[in-house]
């Protein structure tokens, strides 16, 4: 094959038609970025009417939805308060991540660790495909089915024992309610295990089986090899694990709202509905007419946004930290 | 930290600083402890035979090499004596084990005490790496508890000591266990296997991760071990093994794929004057 | 027997107080974790169960078939929507995703792989609300409630699981496969379009799919751009239209018996749908590594 003045040159044009292939590839990332910036700058913009009207501090303090008033000397006053919102999302994804961390950690542990050879294939396909539902399904189904297993079990059961002594947790057993707070919470953990345990039996299959060999060695029961070797070692993972999970739980929008209840307020117990920063912008978004309602939605979605940017800022860093610590170790 | 208890079972430790001999006045016999007997051993791995009938007998208080060419299911054997082997799924041991006359495959033995007992080192140095250097070594004796921090500072600091690390990490006993090299890792970990106390040690070629000086280290420890535990060494280094070995067993590899015990017995006799026509070819270095 | 010292004797005495606490917490810890595996299970079965028992007795023919218009109501142009939107979405989205992943993996300098992995995993994270929330406010003023907005919502989610996946695939692949293209004189763009992609060519479908399997899903940025409708639009992505999760939410607090269970009916085959291309991909993932 001789090698010709055009062929040295390349086939196809060569360095012009390289640059312009850069060119067009790195576009796309631009284009990205350019729709990420978009979705910040347009809740930002859109929510500009609202600042005018009231103060960020106390949308974000503000304990009710009550919108705008005309004042007598003509000015408005924004009176759009967040927390209750707020109250609503962060308790039902603690509710969720307190009950999906340990869950699924362990039975991520079992799947690794302990699960016959035969069981272990399918047993984690049947986790793992809960992920893949579509949360409007499972929101049908919670609404349908789990929220009156729930209620008539655990809530029956907690509201008339522990829901003496905290009011939080109380109930009238005339009329329990259709949806509540806790209910979400309770879907999303079922939504949220799947991930959790996706993620962390990669991280505790990724403990190298030396560990383990070294504790056992010396004496130790599975157990205690477990606590004292491999999930320290895995530590990093777990973290990263939960922390996507929380993330999901805090934006899960649809299975939310179709068990939460849709009721303005901080609930006074668990057991009565409430609202999420998610489920508020699904429910009000047609209703929203003047400027400030629609800036109010979006103010909400920059709390929102917020929130979960924060996670995924802490995940990367934390995935920067484990990959640089892989590299010091031996 | 628990505060240390007074024994209600068997002898009581009279003082804090117990020295080691004190620590093994409850024994049986000084002098045969540490004895191992294996008598037509079989190790399975599903179906495969790894290991084939073998029956050697392996001196208290001495170094015996395992040597042959890999594959021979030494280091099958040896993680069968710690009943490390039936760790893995549908893996089985057939044949008898004794340790002191105990078999330790009986039906009320715990594997678990069987391994504080029998300790063992592995190939490459693996020191847990969210736990100190105190830490590592310390492990195994948190495990069993009931010791004071002094109790547990003491014994960490012997193990050390034993292990010839105590005046390389002495000052630095909080950094990660990882933080050594390679050959202070090794012995860290054999200072680790040592905390616990054990009677035998197993040591599967605790030298091919390292470099030459790290080996000779090594190889002077445990000729110094050699007066306390009894220590069994898989070694594909033959030159090791006759330096560091008091008795020598020479396996290969059989027919079926499986490892058998050719010959065995004292180190300067294997080298020079063998029996097996096998032996002397695999010592001279003619294949392996 | 010392705490400290065992001998062999020790081997077949009974175990000690501490000794016996330590196996019976290993057991007790076994048992917990079996549990914890079961409590992840029982879920999805309750779940499965439930959805196929109430909607199978809907799942006719004119379910599929008849539009909500037609005397004898079914959701064909959810059907037909839902059809629509994702693969108009996803012809946005994949060539956006793979280049962007090939470009991070092959060209980009360090730190700008660096920042562009931050900015998938922002997008990764990204609650599909504010997609729709994004879309609503920006498209639907312009364009109304519309296919094209709920195709840009659909877009910002689906971008980033196929930047994702196309990412992992192509840092797989070995670097010997474009050195060897390079070192024929082949030029930079063929080998990466004609060599590396092609070598990674099945997990970029992967990519594909589980963004496809994303798109149907989502509720919530439907809601807010193309809002669903009665009516049956066939490419005519200006108006607003209708789509499988959305005929699911509305119909499901419904007070017409017939559209509740026709909620539950068409949850069924999104259920399908989902399940099928999730075990999809995990075929696809497990031939490719066997290979």
């Amino acid at each position: 094959m001789s090698i010709t003045k055009e062929s040295r040159f390349g086939f196809g044009g060569g360095i012009r038609v390289d640059a312009l292939f850069r060119v067009l590839f790195g576009s796309a990332v631009v284009v990205a970025g350019i729709l990420l910036a978009g979705v910040v700058l347009s809740m930002v913009v859109s929510s500009l009417p609202v600042w005018n009207i009231q103060t960020p501090l106390s949308f974000v303090f503000g304990d009710r939805w009550a919108g705008e008033v005309t004042q007598p000397d003509g000015s408005v006053v924004g009176n759009y308060g967040a927390l209750p919102v707020i109250w609503g999302t962060v308790v039902s994804a603690l509710i969720a991540i307190m009950i999906a961390a340990p869950v699924g950690i362990l039975a991520a542990v079992y799947l690794v660790e302990f699960a016959p050879r035969r069981l272990a294939a399918p047993l984690t396909f049947f986790v793992e495909l809960m992920a893949a539902i579509p949360s409007v399904v499972i929101g049908l189904w919670a609404a349908g089915d789990l929220s009156a297993r729930l209620r008539d079990s655990v809530e029956w059961w907690a509201s008339s024992t522990l829901g003496r002594i905290f009011p939080w947790l109380a109930e009238d057993p005339e009329a329990p309610a259709a949806q509540s707070v806790f209910r979400a919470g309770m879907v999303l953990a079922i939504m949220i295990i799947p991930m959790v345990v996706a993620i962390s039996r990669e991280v505790i299959r990724s403990v190298p089986q030396s560990l383990r060999e070294g504790f056992i060695g010396m004496g130790a029961t599975r157990w205690e090899t477990i606590r004292h070797v491999v999930l320290p070692a895995a530590r990093i993972g777990l973290t990263g694990a939960v922390l996507l999970a929380l993330g999901r739980a805090v934006g899960e929008t649809i299975a939310v709202t179709m068990v939460i209840g849709n009721a303005e307020g901080i609930p006074s117990s668990l057991f009565l509905p409430g609202q999420t920063i998610a489920s508020k912008i699904a429910s009000n978004y047609g209703e929203a007419s003047s400027p400030t309602e629609t800036g109010a939605l979006a103010a909400l979605g920059i709390c929102l946004f917020a929130v979960t940017f924060m996670l995924s800022l802490a995940i990367r860093l934390l995935v920067r930290r484990a990959a640089r610590g892989a590299g010091q170790a031996s | 930290m628990k505060r240390s208890e007074v024994n209600a079972v068997g002898s009581t430790q009279t003082s804090k600083t117990a020295t080691p001999a004190a620590g093994r006045a409850d024994s049986t016999d000084k002098a045969t402890e540490g004895s191992l007997n294996l008598q037509n051993l079989e190790v399975f791995y599903d179906k495969f035979r790894a290991v084939n009938n073998v029956s050697l007998n392996i001196e208290p208080k001495k170094v015996t090499a395992l040597i042959g060419p890999s594959g021979c299911g030494k280091s099958t054997l040896l993680r069968a004596i710690n009943r490390m082997h039936e760790t893995i799924p549908n893996a089985t041991v057939k044949g008898t084990i004794t340790l002191d006359g105990i078999d330790i495959y009986g039906t009320l033995v715990d594997p678990v005490r069987v391994r504080r007992i029998i300790g063992m080192v592995f190939q490459k140095p693996n020191p847990f790496p969210t736990m100190s250097i105190f830490g590592n070594v310390a492990s195994g004796l948190r495990l069993a508890g009931a010791l004071s921090k002094s109790e547990i500072a003491g014994i960490v600091e012997e193990s050390l000591k034993k292990a010839a690390l105590w005046n390389e990490v002495k000052d630095k006993l909080n950094e990660p266990g990882t933080s050594l090299s390679g050959g202070q890792q090794q012995r860290l970990c054999i200072a680790r296997a040592i905390a616990v106390r054990p009677e035998v040690i197993l040591m599967d070629e605790p030298c091919s991760a390292l470099d030459p000086i790290a080996t000779l280290k090594i190889e002077e420890l445990i000729r110094e071990l050699r007066t306390e535990y009894t220590i069994v060494i898989v070694t594909h280094n033959m030159q090791q093994a006759s330096r560091v070995s008091d008795s020598t067993a020479f396996f290969s590899m059989g027919e079926d794929r499986g490892g058998y015990l050719v010959e065995s017995g004292l180190t300067p006799q294997i080298f020079t004057s063998p029996t097996q026509q096998l032996t002397e070819d695999y010592v001279a270095g003619r294949f392996g | 027997m010392s705490v400290l010292r065992f001998t062999a004797t020790d081997l077949i005495k009974a175990p000690s107080g501490r000794e016996a606490q330590r196996r019976r917490a290993d057991r007790i810890m076994r048992g917990i974790m079996l549990a914890t595996a079961a409590i992840a299970v029982v879920p999805l079965i309750g779940l499965i169960t439930y959805i196929l028992i109430n909607g199978l007795p809907f799942l006719t023919s004119q379910l599929i078939v008849n539009s909500p218009l037609d005397k004898e109501p079914g959701i064909s142009n959810a059907i037909i929507g839902s059809l629509q939107l994702t693969i108009a979405s996803i012809i946005v989205a994949a060539p956006i995703g793979i280049a962007g992943g090939v470009y991070l993996n092959e060209f980009a300098s360090p730190r700008v792989s660096s920042a562009g992995e931050l900015l998938i995993d922002v997008m990764l994270g990204t609650p599909s609300i504010i997609a729709g929330l994004f879309a609503f406010l920006v498209v639907v003023p312009a364009l109304g409630f519309s296919g094209y907005a709920a195709i840009v919502a659909l877009s910002v989610l689906m971008i980033p699981v196929v930047m994702r996946t196309t990412q992992e695939v192509i840092r797989l692949v070995p670097a010997g496969v474009r050195e060897a293209s390079l070192a024929l004189g082949i030029p930079v763009w063929k080998t990466t379009i004609f060599v590396t992609c092609r070598t990674a060519a099945s997990g970029l479908l992967t990519g594909v799919v589980l963004a496809i399997s994303r798109g149907l899903g989502e509720t919530a940025p439907l809601l807010l751009t193309a809002k669903g409708t009665n009516d049956t639009e066939i490419l005519n992505f200006g108006s607003t239209m209708n789509a499988m999760p959305i005929v699911i939410y509305r119909y499901s607090s419904s007070p017409d018996s017939l559209q509740i269970g026709q909620a539950w009916a068409t949850a069924l085959v999104l259920l399908v749908i989902a399940l099928l291309l999730n075990v999809l991909v995990r075929f696809r993932t497990v031939n490719s590594r066997v290979a």
